[in-house]
């Protein structure tokens, strides 16, 4: 059979996508459950405010940045779908992206189609930008920021940056594994990385790279922490989040601080969803946490995160995949639009995962799947059918994480470890020199 | 117009400020509600009508309960006004509404923007939301709110002597505070019913207040309960400890894979093919 085209796929992906805006159109209209998710009205309310020249945070639970606010502001004088469309396009560009970056590291083409479907045919992820979530732009910024980093781009990676930092504020957790890949040996500003192509990382080169890795040993590391690269890309970056946080800060006040910023860092939900701590919130919601409490409970998070970094950081993309599913994972709220984080890195890291399709790739999917069923089950019962299982659905959290754990597990025992740089000529020349 | 707990405010100006407004009556449960409503009657109350009007208008809620399971629930009440037979042929009325003030009990909240969808779709005639809208805290801490509904009825009916309105009110729980038997029981009070009608006489309209005694007589509806599924306290220290303990072994394996993964098995395929 032969394989459609990357255009032809791209074409098909951009139908679908705006036949299913149109559809949702339709269903709004005639159907008693909306198809548009209820943020988008959230986000269409506050851009209607900014048209009307007043604060987007006068609309209850707009919790994002002004810039999303600006953005949809269209929505009011051309069409309420244009937000739609704008996320849609950022979802499609996700695609492309991928396809470049796997390009990049030169993936043949075949395993480049099959990663760019995994992102584009996703039900999930093409529901979630035509339903009106704004996380596939999230996820663009994510993926441009890779390529620029790949392209030896240190200013630009660093504005998109801290940009993305201000728009969702997760990302700030790969600020460390960035700055690690900035190593001066691999990346040196003015100088074009060199890229580890991917069939080099099918065979020997995984270990001649290790052992590259290896060669900047601590002292190394300490050494070369304060390179020009990695204080350009602090500063920039920097600078930007914190433009965009004052600019915002001096237009709507601690409205937009609160609102924006603060709630999401210490949000913490009683009403039940994936985390495993959502009942024990609940069951103490009358008390506050003490100082310690919270410690303990940002402790797991805090430890995972620093050693997935400090083990895979040289491999970018599958350091950044592993670290938001496990910041998911042991976050202490999780939505279902959360998954699309880590969706839009899977495709990056497929080509180097000694998984195959049948029947482990399978079975992974379906146990993600079916602990997620499972946990929706228990809440459908809360929720809809008002019985208590609160304990039950807990339960099913519980083994939700474990599967996520599983996952992760999985997926790190049959990675083929390949660190996105590889060493720059005179850098490589220079150690040589030094450890003769 | 006029809505009865926001005083005079037209509806033009309440438009602009949504249909939330939380901070005007905060503290509405505080105060003594009858005595406020009693002070807004006087207010508004309309020399057109006879004084004993109010004693010939009666009013009965025979039907009220709860429909749908779950968090998301709707209360409908269905509404029954007698008009004594020779009353009306005092009044010439133009057109009236019929008021509704549900004071939601404590636990839970009508959606704002839900209720503004329903208006747009022309279900209410009229609807505002008081007190604590926030929608996503627990009862514990958050405070109670009640919503005024407006649904316009037709002259003919009321000359008909009976009318009779069913209202279908979307409401949704907040968590409970924490109880032993696992439920926590939130209880219905009555709604406060009035009618404005816009009359005729002396040459002049006006917007008239009517407030319908309660027919003791009639059938009565019981009472509406509402049990929403509460966190067990007894599940706590078990909960915490599970909690933690399953996030340490999680937390351990990733650590302990990520640190001692090496690409060997690479190696090994490529051997074996």
């Amino acid at each position: 059979m032969k394989l459609p085209k990357i255009h032809t796929l791209l074409l098909l992906s951009a139908i679908f996508r705006v036949i299913l805006i149109v559809y949702g159109e339709w269903q709004d209209a005639h159907m008693e459950v909306r198809y548009t998710d209820v943020d988008y009205l959230v986000f269409s309310d506050a851009a209607a405010l900014v048209v009307s020249g007043e604060s987007p945070y006068k609309r209850t639970t707009y919790r994002y940045s002004p810039l999303l606010a600006f953005l949809l502001t269209p929505n009011s004088f051309i069409h309420r779908s244009w937000g739609k469309f704008i996320f849609s396009a950022a979802d499609l560009l996700v695609g492309l992206f991928i396809r470049y970056i796997l390009k990049k590291r030169e993936v043949p083409e075949d395993m480049c189609l099959y990663s760019v479907m995994v992102w584009l045919l996703n039900p999930f992820t093409f529901t979630i930008g035509t339903r009106g979530n704004c996380e596939p732009m999230v996820c663009a910024m994510i993926l441009w920021i890779i390529i620029c980093l790949m392209n030896g781009n240190v200013v630009q990676a660093a504005f998109w940056y801290g940009l993305v930092v201000h728009f969702r504020i997760y990302p700030i957790i790969y600020a460390l594994p960035i700055v690690l890949v900035l190593d001066p040996n691999f990346v040196q500003s003015g100088q074009k990385p060199r890229l580890v192509n991917w069939k080099s990382s099918q065979d020997n080169a995984s270990h001649s790279s290790k052992e590259a890795s290896d060669v900047h040993s601590l002292w190394t590391t300490v050494k070369t922490i304060f390179s020009r690269g990695r204080i350009m890309f602090a500063l920039v970056s920097g600078a930007v989040f914190i433009l965009c946080t004052g600019l915002f800060f001096y237009l709507y006040g601690w409205e937009f601080l609160n609102e924006a910023l603060l709630y999401h860092l210490t949000r913490t939900d009683p009403r039940h969803n994936f985390s495993i701590y959502f009942y024990h919130i609940y069951l103490h919601y009358e008390h506050e946490f003490s100082a310690v409490e919270k410690l303990i409970s940002f402790l797991p998070q805090l430890i995972v995160q620093l050693v997935l970094i400090f083990r895979f950081a040289q491999d970018l993309p599958f350091c950044l995949f592993l670290q938001t599913v496990a910041f998911v994972a042991f976050n202490k709220v999780i939505t279902a639009q959360y998954f699309v984080w880590f969706f839009c890195l899977l495709p990056l890291i497929l080509p180097w995962s000694k998984m195959k399709l049948k029947w482990e790739g399978l079975s992974c999917m379906l146990l993600w799947m079916g602990a997620q069923t499972h946990w929706l089950l228990w809440a459908y019962l809360l929720e809809f059918k008002g019985k208590n299982v609160f304990l039950q659905l807990w339960l099913a959290g519980l083994v939700f994480l474990a599967a996520n754990t599983f996952l992760l597990i999985m997926f790190i025992r049959q990675h083929r470890y390949s660190p996105v740089f590889k060493q720059l000529a005179r850098a490589t020349s220079e150690n040589r020199d030094k450890s003769e | 117009m006029f809505t009865l707990l926001s005083g005079k405010s037209s509806e033009a100006e309440r438009r602009e400020r949504g249909v939330n407004k939380g901070d005007a009556s905060r503290n509405l449960f505080e105060s003594n509600f009858q005595n406020f409503i009693a002070d807004e009657l006087h207010f508004s109350s309309c020399k057109l009508l006879p004084d004993n009007l109010n004693h010939l208008l009666r009013v009965s809620v025979p039907q009220r309960h709860l429909s749908g399971e779950g968090s998301h629930r709707h209360i409908l009440s269905t509404i029954k006004f007698h008009m004594q037979p020779d009353s009306m042929s005092q009044l010439c009325t133009h057109f009236c509404k019929v008021i509704i003030i549900e004071r939601l009990p404590s636990g839970v909240f009508a959606d704002p923007f839900e209720l503004q969808q329903l208006l747009e779709r022309g279900v209410f005639a009229d609807v505002a939301v008081f007190g604590d809208t926030n929608l996503e805290l627990p009862s514990v801490l958050s405070n109670r709110s009640a919503v005024e509904i407006h649904m316009n009825v037709g002259p003919t009916s009321l000359l008909r002597q009976k009318l009779e309105i069913s209202v279908d009110l979307p409401l949704h729980a907040r968590y409970p505070p924490l109880d032993d038997s696992g439920y926590s029981k939130v209880e219905f009070g009555e709604p406060d019913l009035f009618l404005s009608c816009s009359m005729e006489g002396n040459g002049d309209n006006e917007s008239c207040l009517l407030m319908p005694t309660n027919d003791r007589t009639g059938s009565r509806a019981g009472d509406v309960v509402w049990r929403i599924p509460s966190g067990i306290r007894a599940h706590t220290a078990i909960v915490s400890a599970v909690t933690f303990l399953a996030a340490s072994i999680s937390t351990i394996l990733i650590v302990v894979t990520s640190i001692f993964y090496s690409d060997s098995k690479s190696c090994n395929n490529l051997k074996e093919s």
